[in-house]
């Protein structure tokens, strides 16, 4: 898994190409070299067999025949793989004399040159010996062939050649290594960054990345990410401000009409007045949204709870149960509390708020005859949790994030049930509030809601 | 009633005051709070309205000034504030109640109400409370209305009692929860309603005249039958 990422990341594709296209290169400059070493042998082998060719004409000229076949078997002593071959014809093309018996298949190829192989006993071994040969008419009309054999020229460049493959095999593997190892160093530093932004994003805002944790151009983008931050923080402030001063303006108009309504309700014949009444509800409904989100902020203002009181749990979960059981019984739902005892530190009011405020969730969306369910428990770290679950339709987990969201109800239910769309943004409100979590989960069928709160 | 509100505000005093007058209470009102220490600790008031935000000596100053003199006229506390905190402050310093602003007329009227009726049956030892048929005894824990006892649960009793101390009065929903669950906080839905109708089938359902009826837009009334 790590391999396959670190293969995938941008580092290493970045690498790997650079290594692909270095390699290539070097190995196009090796073949060039290696051309070039290979023409500059079989020069030196042509120049060779001409200074040779030379030095028999010389001879023949000054000596004669007698000359040339003495100098020819003065040189046959030496080893075959260094010396010059020969080979001595009359003008009628017999053989005179020589270290080879007979060129029988050669080839031709280009002013004079002549290539051939031939098979020579060398320590012992047969050797296919590849042989470049040239022939010089003398002046009595006889023909010399002198020839040297191309192995020193073909060893010579398979070494070249050799050295070349490994050279670039060894550019390829140690690039790739480099990129892998390079690679993954990045990666990690990416993949910290990644993680701390995420949990930025999906949890407190307030906070930012370390920038002293990161060097280069990385701790640029961590500083220019962290103004991104601000920016984003100071946007959603400024818009929670003025929501809130909306719903906080709004309020004192609205009561004054709510209370003028009262009044004229009560001059107003019966006919009327239930008009009237439905305006004050109206109002009510009003007034109750304004109060619900200037309640959420003043809970997300940044303090915590920070009173001595303690809370019995049990008792407060008790409390509610017995609240909203007839509503539970209206839809003939069953409605249990389980569990024992739990206390924990915070603000009875508000704590009863948030459990009133899942159990009456729980009452609306699960169908007549369901089951809901409280279930308060102590984790091992000590914390306090209490899971309401329910066998409503729950809610699929893609949006299960967004439904603490102020207003947000999903389009499914919108229609159906009553209420302003700030419960479960409430509910979050207290729970971070009390510093606590909260997560919505699956009951199969149904809604679980765990809420954990230290104790 | 003879009641005295102490709210900076004078567009807000001014509404208020007209609207307690129009049910029969008396209003005086201060602008400030050295005004208003001085008028309460010389006039003989039922009850205070003391907003929480003044200038000069602040609301809570006033009630903690007036309780260590030894008054204990009742007070509510009005403020626009209403988070936790405020809410435990005002009552430690010694008010008797808390309102959040905005408040409906209703609400505040009811409230005055209830507070003078507390501080009256304080002061007498009650055993038995009685409305018209309805007798509850508070030794016994025992209802009956007529000839009949009526069987309550404990919710229900605590209900009924608290109806009863505030008989003729008009009880709001949120005096309930308050009061007789404890909480303070906002149902979303009308929870109560359920529990009042279930306590008027077990007080009404056998008498043609029922005590216990809902007043439109406000609360609930006990009346004698």
């Amino acid at each position: 898994m790590k391999l396959k990422r670190i293969l995938r990341s941008i580092t290493f594709r970045y690498i790997a190409a650079y290594v692909a296209v270095l390699s290539l290169s070097v190995f196009l400059l090796m073949m060039v070299l290696y051309a070039f070493s290979s023409y500059s042998y079989f020069q030196g082998l042509r120049d060779s067999i001409l200074e040779e060719l030379d030095t028999i004409e010389l001879i023949y000229n000054g000596q004669g025949e007698a000359g040339v076949q003495q100098y020819i078997a003065d040189q046959s002593s030496r080893q075959i793989l260094m010396q010059f071959a020969y080979l001595l014809e009359d003008a009628q093309g017999n053989r005179v004399s020589g270290t080879l018996d007979e060129v029988q298949e050669s080839k031709l190829f280009g002013e004079g040159w002549l290539s051939f192989e031939l098979v020579q006993i060398y320590q012992g071994r047969e050797l296919d010996l590849d042989f470049l040969a040239r022939t010089r008419t003398l002046g009595g009309g006889q023909q010399i062939l002198v020839a040297r054999s191309l192995v020193e020229a073909v060893e010579g460049s398979k070494l070249v050649l050799s050295v070349l493959l490994h050279a670039t095999i060894a550019t390829l593997i140690l690039g790739l290594v480099g990129g892998y190892i390079s690679a993954n160093i990045s990666l990690q530093r990416v993949e910290t960054l990644n993680d701390e932004i995420h949990r930025i994003v999906h949890g407190d805002l307030s906070q930012r990345l370390s920038v002293e944790s990161h060097q280069g151009n990385l701790r640029d983008l961590v500083v220019n990410v962290n103004e991104m931050l601000d920016h984003t923080q100071s946007l959603m402030q400024g818009v929670r401000t003025v929501s809130d001063n909306i719903a906080h303006d709004l309020r004192t108009p609205l009561t004054r009409i709510r209370n003028a309504l009262e009044q004229l309700r009560e001059q107003c014949p019966d006919d009327n007045a239930d008009a009237v009444q439905h305006l004050i509800g109206e109002c009510d409904e009003l007034l109750s949204t304004f109060n619900a989100l200037l309640r959420i902020s003043k809970l997300e203002s940044g303090s915590t709870y920070a009173g001595e009181a303690r809370v019995d749990l049990q008792a407060l979960l008790q409390d509610a149960v017995e609240l909203y059981e007839p509503l539970a019984q209206e839809k003939q739902q069953q409605m249990v509390l389980a569990g024992g005892q739990g206390f924990c530190r915070g603000d009875a009011d508000l704590l009863f708020q948030l459990f009133a405020n899942l159990v009456d969730n729980a009452i609306k969306y699960t169908p007549e005859g369901g089951q809901i369910r409280l279930q308060l428990s102590e984790t091992s770290e000590g914390e306090q949790q209490v899971v309401v679950s329910d066998t409503g339709p729950g809610i699929p987990a893609a949006d299960r994030q967004n439904v603490f969201r102020r207003f947000l109800r999903l389009e499914s239910s919108r229609a159906q049930q009553p209420g302003n769309g700030l419960g479960l943004a409430l509910v979050r409100a207290i729970v971070r509030y009390h510093r606590g979590v909260v997560e919505l989960g699956d009951n199969d069928p149904g809604l679980r809601v765990r809420v954990s709160l230290p104790a | 009633m003879n009641i005295l509100l102490i709210e900076d505000e004078a567009s807000v005093a001014e509404y208020i005051c007209h609207a307690l007058e129009r049910e029969g209470h008396a209003c005086d009102h201060c602008l400030d709070g050295e005004s208003g220490l001085e008028r309460a600790s010389h006039g003989a008031y039922d009850a205070l309205v003391v907003d929480r935000m003044l200038p000069g000596l602040d609301g809570l100053s006033v009630v903690q000034s007036l309780r260590a003199r030894g008054n204990q006229v009742p007070i509510l506390f009005l403020s626009a504030l209403g988070e936790v905190e405020d809410r435990v402050d005002g009552l430690r310093a010694g008010a008797d109640d808390y309102l959040v602003k905005p408040f409906s007329l209703e609400e505040l009227s009811a409230r005055l109400q209830a507070l003078c009726r507390r501080q009256a049956s304080a002061d007498s030892q009650e055993t038995t409370l009685q409305l018209g048929d309805l007798h509850m005894d508070l030794l016994k824990q025992e209802v009956t209305r007529g000839a009949q006892t009526i069987h309550l649960q404990p919710r229900e009793y605590k209900l009924l009692e608290f109806l009863l101390r505030n008989a003729g009065q008009v009880v709001t929903r949120k005096m309930l929860l308050e009061q007789v669950w404890g909480y303070h906080f906002d149902p979303q839905t009308n929870v109560i309603d359920v529990h009042i109708s279930r306590l008027r089938q077990k007080l009404d359902r056998d008498f043609d005249r029922p005590m216990l009826n809902t007043v439109r837009g406000a609360g609930y009334r006990l009346e004698a039958g």
